[in-house]
């Protein structure tokens, strides 16, 4: 398993040599959406605790890093770091009050859409940070403003922070903290009748989810070169990061990474089939009936199945 | 004997027939073709502008191609390589670097700033010329104008054909002023409401800016009204607007708004001299008069507007209607057909594909044919913007909109103050 997980890496380190712009292009997307997913599993997969305003986080990450760099000058590669943390603090605060309060389902994903609704309000009405029209990032192609002529760089980024944040969900899943997590999504109680100290590690997987969430906001900003208030909290990214390890099996270690392989190709294959012939939306047409036909007919995500198929072929 | 055809038989052939039919054929290879890369929002929530921008380009590029071509170029025809952003940003972007890859040799888009301040980046680092139909958020060219100036790039490979939000506010406030000196009043009492969004913020924050820049004789309250898009309800910031006591009423709708609003003025029995919007949709659109029909009458506001006195203007509108079904040519339509005859005249210049004559020419640009109503020649300034993409103050008169000032495009006389009900 670790040599095919290396192996993986290994062919996904040297694939931008063969890639063309456009690939290389959807290849970005397809590893920026898995780590926004995997950054998403820890909380939503692991702990079962489902947040459907994940793009809080990204938006936090995103302006906190531009504003930043905007008025001190501070490298956005720093400015990640701290939007990371300053996303990881907005994590604790939400997930503080959803667990103190003992929030669970379908309450806790009107808490999470709360808070990313109230982020994307404030961040319309804030002149300072550029209110509705929001900010625009200026491309100097200079790698210490995180601009790039070569392309290759976003894509070393993006592999880079996706590998990180499979490691981290690796390393979790064989200790404690990850054990426990699993355990309270299949049983709160339970666990609370045999001592395991349940919001601490729920209050841990949101802050670091949070975390590496507020991380991606930067990676948005300076790649895509804008932040606007109903691009960055609202809700249709946060859809976009669930659905991916939904599709690819929520709670397991490839789960989002398989989603993202699936979902991101489809939705382009389809909108450049049917965009060109002039059928306006019929790709999303497609993209909403293959995510209807997962959830009826793989409810667990497609790494449970495929992972069937693997040891039904090598007993 | 007869022939049967089996089930089977017949199952098969319609699989060969929708097959072969549901694959483009390889386009011929033609002599030589422009690429240029198309992209606009035709899905999603933004998809009905976005798909009437698309057919502005594509009858721009039909009629051009028609005549042969850019001569300059050998005749070589344009190619259109369509693109979709779904108003996303990150498919800005994507979109831009598809149709680069497939050999787009310039680009044009994209009607949301989003997703158009994606494609910059592409333009920049691809050096590929990228001329901006549509997107008004003042940023797009000046951060690239900027970052040229500062030396971290050579060359700005990115133009634009559109007002910005600076610009809107400028003209808006200077038609108020004319507006109100025509008819001999000097309202005191110029109330400006909007409606918070992306847009309605970019619009008023202009507006507010050139007031205070130009100080004119009338004057604005300093209590500005605005709510949420959409809204539920504007009872509450009408009556708000009512205990304000305006005698003008400046507002910046969305059509979804502007169904609330206008009714629900009529409806507290505001007083007013007028209403006179500083730009936004929903104030003109035929859908919009269909529904608000009698109080959107004599309503005013200051929009990007086609040229109608060019007969070449009603000739295309024409031949719009007929291509879309009964659509009106419009902002959207019309500013995306000059950006791509701004890209034949452009090429017939630069006599090359080569992106650094291709700026070169773009930046020599002393363009007059366009539809659009433009305060002179289209030109570049030092920003990259044309200064001369201005609007036009339309009037809903007999619930039809009509250019109305400036005086030497109005195809009717201004009705203001507005006639006691």
């Amino acid at each position: 398993m670790t040599w095919l997980a290396l192996g993986g890496l290994a062919v996904l380190a040297v694939l931008p040599a063969v890639l063309g712009p456009y690939a290389l292009s959807v290849f970005i997307n397809i590893l920026f959406y898995a780590y926004l997913g995997q950054a998403w599993n820890i909380v939503g997969g692991y702990a079962g605790q489902l947040s459907v305003g994940h793009a809080a986080f990204v938006g936090i990450g995103g302006y906190t890093a531009a504003v930043l760099a905007a008025e001190t000058g501070l490298t956005p590669w720093v400015g990640m770091l701290a939007g990371g943390a300053l996303a990881a603090v907005l994590g604790g605060v939400i997930g503080y009050l959803g667990f103190r309060f003992g929030l669970r389902g379908f309450y806790f994903v009107l808490l999470t859409v709360a808070f990313a609704e109230v982020c994307r309000i404030v961040a319309s009405n804030w002149e300072r940070v550029g209110g509705a029209v929001g900010l625009y990032i200026t491309f100097t192609g200079d790698p210490r403003q995180m601009q790039f002529q070569d392309d290759r760089a976003w894509y070393y980024i993006a592999l880079a922070l996706t590998a990180l944040a499979t490691a981290i969900v690796w390393g979790m899943e064989r200790r404690r903290f990850g054990i426990y997590l699993t355990a309270i999504r299949e049983d709160e109680t339970a666990c609370e009748a045999l001592g395991v100290p349940t919001f601490r590690h729920k209050l841990g997987a949101m802050v670091l989810s949070s975390f590496l969430t507020g991380l991606a906001g930067t990676f948005y900003a300076y790649r895509y070169s804008s932040l606007q208030p109903g691009a960055v909290f609202g809700i249709p990214l946060s859809v976009e990061i669930v659905i991916r390890p939904i599709v690819g099996g929520a709670g397991t270690l490839l789960g989002p990474i398989v989603g993202s392989f699936i979902l991101t190709p489809l939705a382009e294959l389809s909108r450049a089939w049917f965009g060109q012939g002039g059928w306006h939306g019929a790709h999303l047409i497609v993209y909403g009936v293959l995510l209807v036909a997962v959830v009826l007919f793989l409810p667990q995500g497609a790494v449970p199945v495929l992972g069937r198929l693997v040891r039904r072929a090598a007993p | 004997m007869t022939t049967r055809v089996s089930r089977r038989t017949l199952l098969r052939a319609t699989v060969a027939t929708a097959a072969v039919a549901g694959f483009p054929l390889p386009l011929r290879a033609q002599a030589e073709t422009f690429k240029i890369g198309v992209i606009h929002p035709v899905s999603g929530p933004l998809a009905e502008p976005g798909q009437a921008c698309r057919i502005g380009a594509q009858m721009a590029a039909d009629a051009i191609n028609e005549a042969g071509g850019i001569k300059a170029l050998g005749g070589a025809k344009l190619e259109l390589l369509l693109g979709d952003t779904q108003t996303k940003p990150e498919l800005g972007r994507t979109e831009a670097e598809r149709v680069v890859s497939l050999g787009a040799r310039m680009l044009l888009g994209s009607f949301d700033s989003g997703s158009t301040a994606a494609m910059v980046s592409v333009a920049q680092q691809k050096r590929v010329p990228f001329l901006v139909d549509i997107a008004a958020a003042d940023p797009i060219t000046a951060n690239v104008a900027r970052s040229v100036k500062e030396g971290q790039q050579k060359l700005q490979y990115v133009y634009r054909n559109f007002p910005t939000g600076s610009s809107f506010g400028r003209k808006a406030v200077q038609y108020f002023t004319e507006i109100f000196q025509e008819a001999g009043v000097t309202p005191k009492r110029v109330l400006l409401m909007y409606t918070n969004d992306l847009f309605g913020q970019n619009q008023s924050r202009g507006f507010l800016a050139a007031y205070k820049a130009a100080s004119p004789p009338w004057q604005l309250l300093d209590e500005v009204i605005s709510w949420p898009e959409p809204p539920s309800d504007l009872s509450t910031e009408v009556s708000r607007a009512r205990a304000a006591r305006p005698d003008v009423i400046a507002p910046i709708t969305r059509p979804a708004s502007a169904q609330l609003l206008l009714p629900e003025i009529a409806r507290q029995r505001l007083d007013v001299l007028g209403i006179v919007g500083p730009g936004s949709p929903g104030l003109y659109e035929a859908g919009q008069i269909a529904t608000l029909k009698e109080h959107l009458e004599y309503v005013l506001t200051s929009v990007p507007w086609p040229n109608f006195q060019n007969p070449r203007t009603r000739q295309v509108a024409a031949e719009y209607i007929e291509r879309t079904g009964g659509k009106t040519f419009d902002t959207n339509s019309g500013y995306s057909y000059d950006a791509m005859m701004l890209v034949a005249d452009v090429l017939e210049r630069a006599k090359s594909t080569d992106p650094e004559a291709i700026v070169e020419a773009m930046r020599a640009t002393r363009y007059t044919g366009g539809l659009m109503q433009y305060a002179g020649p289209v030109v570049f300034n030092e920003i990259g913007d044309n200064p001369n993409a201005v609007p036009t103050m339309i009037q809903i008169l007999n619930q039809r909109p009509v250019a109305v000032w400036p005086k030497d495009v109005a195809r009717r006389k201004l009705v203001f103050p507005r006639p006691k009900a």
